[in-house]
């Protein structure tokens, strides 16, 4: 199963609010992948073994393999469909 | 026996209006010594909360009424409750995500959060309102606790 990591200042909070509604956006699709919000300090651990990164943080370093997504629009819903699509394809690949 | 969630997770005494400060700083630490007086929060909750917004903004560009929602580590908090305050005129805040435009917020969210999983569903219907123009505005333009109350609960928070 795909793996998406959110992350957020403390872990708590934002990023599970928006793994939570990922996933539930996800399934909505019928698109089923493990969607788990972490603490910022332990994201080195985890984006080794998953498939795309929802940022909620300031200065979020795109110098990864995979693909960084901005999780603000599923906070706001300004722009959600198009974040949306843009995980969509990733877990497409 | 129906018990309902807006009156859990909000605190009547703690639903605010025409709360002035001159940055987010003196707001933050408003707010946070009235979590403290009713009991919800360690005193390290201030310096906290103070902190993370330096570091992690929590503003949000929500339509037609902007908002922040200031939160920290659970483990300053005592007893989980949301805190609503309107503000009297805007309170600059940094945008999450990136941190680098200004929010000027007129209501604020702040978030006691003890065990986050527990509390996801209230904290996601609560995000739900945030892109909800119409219902933004009521609650800006509510000026009595039952009036706000409704509102939110309405919405399933």
């Amino acid at each position: 199963m795909k793996r998406v990591i959110v992350a957020c200042g403390s872990g708590v909070a934002t990023s599970q609010t928006v793994a939570s509604k990922v996933k539930d956006l996800l399934e909505d699709r019928g698109v089923y992948a493990e969607v788990e919000a972490v603490d910022i300090k332990s994201l080195d651990t985890y984006i080794k073994n998953c498939d795309i990164y929802i940022s909620i943080t300031p200065n979020a370093s795109t110098d990864f393999d995979i693909p960084v997504i901005s999780g603000i629009p599923f906070l706001t819903g300004m722009g959600m469909d198009e974040a949306l699509d843009e995980v969509l394809k990733a877990l497409a690949k | 026996m129906i018990t309902s969630v807006a009156t859990t997770i909000f605190d009547p005494k703690l639903i605010l209006f025409d709360v002035e400060a001159e940055d987010s700083t003196e707001l933050l630490r408003k707010l946070s010594f009235k979590l403290l007086e009713e009991g919800y929060v360690k005193e390290s909750f201030e310096e906290a909360v103070i902190e993370r917004e330096k570091v992690y903004p929590t503003g949000l560009p929500t339509p037609g009424i902007m908002v922040a929602i200031p939160h920290t580590n659970p483990e300053h908090v005592l007893k989980p409750v949301i805190l609503f305050a309107n503000l009297k005129k805007p309170v600059m805040f940094k945008e999450m995500g990136e941190g680098t435009n200004d929010i000027p917020a007129e209501l604020v969210f702040m978030l006691a959060v003890e065990n986050p999983s527990k509390q996801i569903e209230i904290l996601k219907n609560l995000m739900g309102i945030f892109s909800k123009k119409e219902v933004l505005l009521s609650i800006k333009e509510s000026t009595d606790v039952a009036g706000v109350i409704d509102i939110l609960k309405a919405q399933g928070i």
